[in-house]
């Protein structure tokens, strides 16, 4: 083990730590809310099921804002509203509320992409059967589509990673943090690519398991 | 057994269907046969609603369902089966839950599922892949479950939209003939909807030619008079009129 890294263990724990609150707080987020935008997403579309031109609209709009925004601004531009809920506006607390709304924002999208693979025709099918829109959804969407949104979520995760290295700006911690701080303004070339190491290892990591289990969910 | 009066429906501009009444008596295993685009798909759909008219009728079981809610309506859609050209199987699920999908939809007693769902699959000669999923088996097949799945609660009405427009002759013949003994033995009314006159001739009873989203004619088939129907419904009507090999409905 490198003797720095030795030097820095307790921080770099710490930062992994915080690094795992924010992505492990987004991914729940996508989760939660994400798949219920991106479900909606697609079914308030011409010609789906709950076809509604102002509810598609209006979620198209917003996740296309969110989305459109520089992160950093979105984060900057959010710290009123953090404020808000959360009492604060910096510390890994605070960073975790614009990384939800981006998680949301994010997932959703692919969420819609993924419903929009299923072929219809089980759609109809489903409905030939009495299904309600909840069953459709339940039963037959997210059966079908399970695949394609554990793809998605891997893909979301992996940018959850990459939009928290940037939390360092609200205090938020985490990798990114401690290799801008300690690696790069403390001129500690050799400590900042370990951080890149930890991150490389980390999406790896995420992408292989992303992988494997869409795969073994997947019986088209 | 399903009623059609005065039913209309349109896309955008087009006139997809035009003032289309017909009935369809229990028992029948009823054809309706057109060229691509004149409106037979759609007509069966307006059968259970999925396709809803712009106006006009539908009666199913001696229910109105253009009148129901839309709860009725979805209860209503459970005694009426449909089977489709692509067979739009749950690709994720296995033989069993494609079937026993459709007993959790209609809240059929949890005990008792598994006994109706290898029943059906018995009915149609499946019950030994009940553990394969759709994509290891052949199209003859991924038919038959699907027929399984429509039967699952005990419809009395099995609609069919081009059941085997994407089988070869062999695998037709053996869906057709699982078809034949589900009107026969189940007395399951059938409406087939095909481009196909092998399949018009093997089964149906009554045949509706379709032209242009309207109903050309409607004819009782007998073997010889079907034979000489081809893609001109005019002419081969006419023809057969003529010749006294069918009858006026």
């Amino acid at each position: 083990m490198p003797e720095i890294l030795l030097q820095y263990e307790a921080e770099i724990f710490q930062s992994i730590g915080e690094t795992f609150v924010m992505v492990g707080i987004s991914i729940v987020a996508a989760v939660l809310l994400g798949l219920p935008v991106g479900t909606f997403l697609f079914l308030s579309r011409k010609g789906h099921m709950l076809d509604n031109p102002f509810i598609f609209s209006a979620l198209n709009l917003l996740v296309n804002i969110i989305r459109s925004f520089p992160f950093l601004l979105l984060v900057v531009f959010l710290i009123p509203f953090t404020r808000l809920i959360i009492g604060t506006a910096i510390g890994t607390a605070a960073a975790t509320v614009p990384l939800a709304i981006i998680a949301i924002a994010h997932y959703s999208r692919l969420v819609e992409q993924s419903l929009l693979d299923v072929p219809k025709g089980v759609i109809e099918a489903a409905i030939s059967m009495g299904a309600s829109v909840k069953e459709v959804v339940f039963k037959f969407l997210y059966v079908e589509a399970r695949s394609g949104l554990v793809l998605g979520l891997t893909t979301s995760i992996i940018s959850f990673i990459s939009y928290s290295t940037i939390m360092g700006v609200v205090g938020g911690g985490g990798i990114g943090d401690f290799a801008i701080r300690y690696g790069y303004q403390q001129f500690k070339t050799d400590l900042m690519l370990y951080m890149i190491i930890i991150m490389v290892i980390l999406v790896q990591l995420i992408q292989f398991t992303g992988m494997t289990v869409s795969r073994k969910i997947d019986k088209r | 057994m399903i009623k059609l009066h005065q039913v209309n429906k349109s896309y955008d501009q087009f006139q997809a269907i035009q003032s289309v009444s017909l009935e369809i008596n229990k028992g029948e295993i009823y054809g309706i046969i057109g060229a691509s685009g004149a409106g037979k798909s759609t007509l069966l759909r307006l059968m259970n609603l999925i396709e809803v008219p712009d106006d006009g009728e539908v009666e199913v079981n001696g229910e109105a369902l253009t009148k129901l809610s839309s709860r009725k309506l979805r209860q209503a859609r459970k005694s009426i089966g449909m089977i489709f050209q692509h067979f739009n199987l749950v690709a994720n699920r296995t033989v069993y839950e494609n079937v026993a999908v459709s007993l959790a939809l209609s809240g059929f007693p949890r005990t008792e599922r598994r006994g109706r769902v290898m029943e059906c699959l018995r009915f149609v000669g499946l019950e030994s892949l009940m553990g394969q999923y759709p994509a290891q088996l052949s199209g003859g097949q991924k038919q038959r479950v699907a027929i399984a799945r429509a039967l699952a609660n005990n419809p009395q009405v099995l609609l069919c939209d081009e059941p085997t427009s994407s089988l070869d002759p062999n695998t037709t013949a053996e869906v057709l003939s699982v078809l034949e003994d589900v009107n026969k033995s189940l007395g399951v009314t059938i409406v087939i909807v095909s481009h196909e006159m092998e399949v018009i001739k093997s089964i149906c009873t009554k045949v509706t030619v379709m032209e242009n989203g309207k109903v050309f004619e409607t004819v009782s088939t007998s073997p010889q008079g079907v034979q000489k129907i081809d893609d001109n419904p005019q002419y081969f009507v006419e023809q057969l009129v003529r010749n006294g090999a069918i009858d006026h409905a």
